[in-house]
């Protein structure tokens, strides 16, 4: 599908303030020329390319905006989004410019629309009352439908007719560079039909491969492929609704109902997912999207419903249902074979179950990065031998049976400096300073002596530094503790008690050295 | 109407309002309790309890004395500890450490760590977490306080976990109480530790000073000083060496528990 004048066309029914002929301009080689204009303004003999200037000197009353292309791209794949009502495979053709050409894998689908003919004729006609002005064609290869729809009548192009279809357009039609179409020019060769008989090897060694591949590619000789926009989803349940709808309520009974087709479809082929998305397809051509993940496989349409409800609670704020939402599709992916299950009384897998269930449904509510477990890596440096993951990704690591040290139950993620008094440099603290309260320590043992791991030196090079959080400003999250210092340095640690009985760990950054006053951390309670 | 019948009547109106108010009756609630004399209980689940300690930095004691309580009530059945802390919270609680979990003596594969962004939903996984039959027990660390941790909420939260059979560990910090419905309420403090054999100057095995605040739930004894092993509390006679070290200034009056619903209060 060709839209041509796609980037005013959008404009307008954005703001409907602004008054044709209109047209958007762009700085080219330092130049103002015209990128796009509307109907009204061709009509007036614009046309793109042309100087900013004499487009104003030509019409008077000249709306002008400047193009903005990162805008138009992304409301132009939003756009595209929507048409996966239409056919599931659905992406934007950026050969030639990042908006204004949609494709369609139609393969299979038509049928639902009653033929190809009259899915086409539905699909531009929807545009067009939406005020698009709009061209299609429905033809076997990619390269052949966009010649088509950009310089034929929209029409539906059968494999027989190809070649005599193709022939009678301009080689323009073959997306082909401005130097290439230049040169084929000069050469007296303006259709397709003229191109085609001529010898293949002059042609590669005057226009390059690039030439012989999209003709090719318009033939059908070689096989082009599109990347869809959206992942294919193998199954999905879905509903139209004949007056759009705008409550989240309302979705998310829809979705139960969906839900519970979905489930019925997979009980029956025996397999079970572990990620659905809901796509909210509104009457202003967006797609919102929702996806939920789930620990282990699933096809309980209470679970999956329970989920987006918790999802849609986190997206309070953002959800919008602008005019209505008329279609909602669910779908499925990571699909893999579930089979069913007798739940014995005795049985401990469901309850195994029960607690997946609960880390699906805070995650969902939470986001995935608060829900939790800890991984235990095998290290000796304090904040690298536990992980924190996903508990949905969690696998359980076996441990080696080594001697368990003394280890404080709780950790702070970003050690806090302590000034600390000793009697003699080496000896054991005795007192302490933290947060602005002293304490005075009444036992102490170690040092504990932790080195940096060498066998590592290679990697810690790769690691960005963590940025040492300012003042009044909580540090950064990572869930997977980040190395506190990169350029490790020997620590030794010490678990102090102090006299009410409280119990730290603390560490001495370094080796004392003549002259430098130690650097000293606290880094964990002990219980 | 003879003083035998009144009494009876009396007992049975005792017993409806208990019924009203989901609370455990009187005897529902010491079959929970497994209870030697001069011994610390062993609590089953189903409890509301609410944890306090003066400061802060008494946050690992603190946390130490949930997960022993929550390690004896870990079955087959129930196989998780849900632990809920702000997001924002932890550089001045800090967080649960896997290794230092172990060698406590808690299987760290069995603590879920939720890290809420706002109360609101700590206290809403909190709720949900309980409801959850796999498990045994959910510690919410909550360091400072907030408007919507109100009665209402401790009510939910007690009646959630008396229906479920998990308990629900409230770690709070300060002295101020606010009126709550939890079942018990402990206040928790370090104390000395115990002589390490053979080295006089480092710490030996550790010692917490807990005072039973709300829930006459075991006669006669509201202070333990307790010790912990991998296998359980121990119990040991309090001593006080030299003068009351007790840091943080004097221990709060003792609040007398309004009489209702059989000894059992409500509010307190």
């Amino acid at each position: 599908m060709f839209l041509p004048s796609w980037p005013t066309d959008y404009l307008k029914r954005r703001d409907i303030q602004l008054k044709s002929p209109l047209v958007l301009y762009e700085r080219i080689k330092g130049g103002l020329r015209l990128a796009a204009v509307d109907a009204e303004a061709a009509r007036c003999g614009l046309r793109v390319g042309q100087n900013l200037a004499d487009a104003r000197a030509m019409v008077p009353d000249l709306t002008v905006l400047e193009m903005d292309r990162p805008l138009l791209e992304a409301a132009f794949a939003d756009f595209a989004d929507w048409h996966s009502n239409a056919s599931p495979l659905v992406s934007v053709m950026s050969d030639v410019s990042g908006f204004g050409d949609l494709v369609l894998d139609i393969t299979g689908v038509a049928h639902l629309f009653g033929g190809e003919r009259p899915m086409l004729r539905l699909l531009l006609s929807r545009l067009r009352d939406l005020g698009y002005t709009v061209a299609g064609a429905i033809a076997p290869t990619i390269g052949a439908a966009w010649g088509v729809s950009h310089f034929a009548r929209s029409q539906v192009v059968e494999r027989t007719d190809l070649e005599a279809i193709l022939d009678g357009l301009p080689v323009h039609a073959l997306r082909l560079t401005p130097a290439q179409i230049a040169g084929l020019t000069q050469m007296g060769l303006k259709t397709i039909g003229q191109l085609r008989p001529r010898e293949r090897k002059p042609l590669q060694a005057r226009f390059g491969l690039s030439l012989l591949q999209r003709l090719d590619q318009a033939l059908g000789h070689i096989e082009e492929r599109m990347t869809p926009r959206l992942p294919m989803a193998e199954r999905y349940a879905e509903r139209r609704f004949a007056d759009p709808i705008g409550l989240m309520d309302d979705v998310l009974m829809t979705c139960h109902d969906l839900a519970i087709q979905l489930s019925i479809r997979l009980e029956a082929e025996g397999q079970g997912g572990q990620a659905f998305h809901l796509f909210l397809y509104r009457v202003d051509h967006k797609v919102m999207a929702l996806s939920v993940n789930s620990a282990r496989l699933t096809r309980d349409p209470e679970h999956i419903t329970k989920l987006f409800s918790n999802r849609s609670e986190r997206l309070e704020g953002e959800y919008d249902a602008g005019f209505g939402i008329d279609m909602i599709r669910l779908a499925v992916s990571s699909v893999s074979q579930l089979d069913a299950v007798q739940l014995g009384a005795f049985s401990h897998q469901g309850v195994a179950e029960d607690l997946d269930q609960l880390n699906d449904r805070m995650s969902s509510r939470l986001g995935a990065m608060a829900v939790l477990r800890t991984q235990l890596v095998e290290s000796h440096i304090p904040e690298r031998a536990a992980r924190l993951v996903p508990a949905l990704a969690a696998v359980n690591v076996p441990r080696a049976g080594w001697p368990i040290p003394a280890r404080p139950l709780r950790l702070l993620p970003v050690p806090e400096m302590v000034a600390i008094n000793a009697e003699v440099p080496e000896g054991l603290p005795a007192s302490m300073i933290w947060r602005r309260e002293s304490y005075k320590i009444e036992r102490a043992s170690g040092p504990e002596r932790l080195g940096a791991e060498w066998w590592r030196s290679g990697q810690r090079l790769q690691l960005v530094p963590l940025e040492k959080p300012k003042k009044g400003e909580e540090p950064p999250y990572i869930p997977d503790l980040a190395l506190f210092e990169p350029d490790a340095v020997t620590r030794d640690y010490y678990v102090v008690e102090d006299a009410a009985g409280r119990r730290f760990w603390i560490y001495r950054r370094g080796f004392h050295q003549q002259g430098e006053p130690a650097v000293w951390y606290l880094h964990g309670f002990f219980a | 109407m003879t003083l035998s019948d009144r009494q009876q009547r009396l007992a049975a109106l005792r017993d409806s309002i208990a019924n009203i108010e989901r609370k455990p009756a009187l005897a529902e609630a010491r079959a929970l309790v497994e209870h030697q004399p001069g011994e610390f209980p062993v609590l089953a689940g189903g409890l509301l309890q609410e944890m306090f300690t003066d400061e802060r930095r008494n946050a690992g004691a603190l946390l130490g004395f949930a997960l022993g309580q929550a390690k004896g009530l870990l079955t087959e059945q129930r196989l998780a500890v849900v632990y809920l802390q702000l997001a924002d919270e932890a550089q001045k609680l800090g967080m649960p450490y896997g290794p230092g979990l172990l060698s406590f003596g808690f299987d760290p594969d069995a603590l879920v760590f939720v890290r809420a962004a706002s109360m609101a939903e700590l206290l809403w996984a909190a709720e949900e977490a309980i409801a959850c039959r796999a498990v045994a027990a959910v510690v919410a660390d909550i360091g400072s306080h907030s408007r919507l941790l109100d009665f209402t909420a401790s009510r939910r939260l007690s009646m959630r976990s008396a229906a479920t059979g998990g308990s629900i560990f409230l770690l709070r910090y300060g002295q101020g109480r606010q009126a709550s419905a939890a079942h018990l309420r402990w206040r928790l403090s370090p104390d000395q530790s115990a002589q390490k054999r053979y080295d006089a100057k480092a710490p030996g095995p550790l010692r917490w000073r807990a005072q039973l605040e709300k829930g006459a739930i075991i006669k006669n004894q509201t202070e333990f000083v307790l010790g912990w092993t991998e296998n359980g509390f121990a119990t040991f006679t309090a001593q006080r060496r030299g003068a009351d070290r007790h840091a943080g200034g004097a221990p709060l009056p003792r609040i007398v528990p309004a009489q209702l619903a059989d000894g059992l209060s409500q509010t307190a």
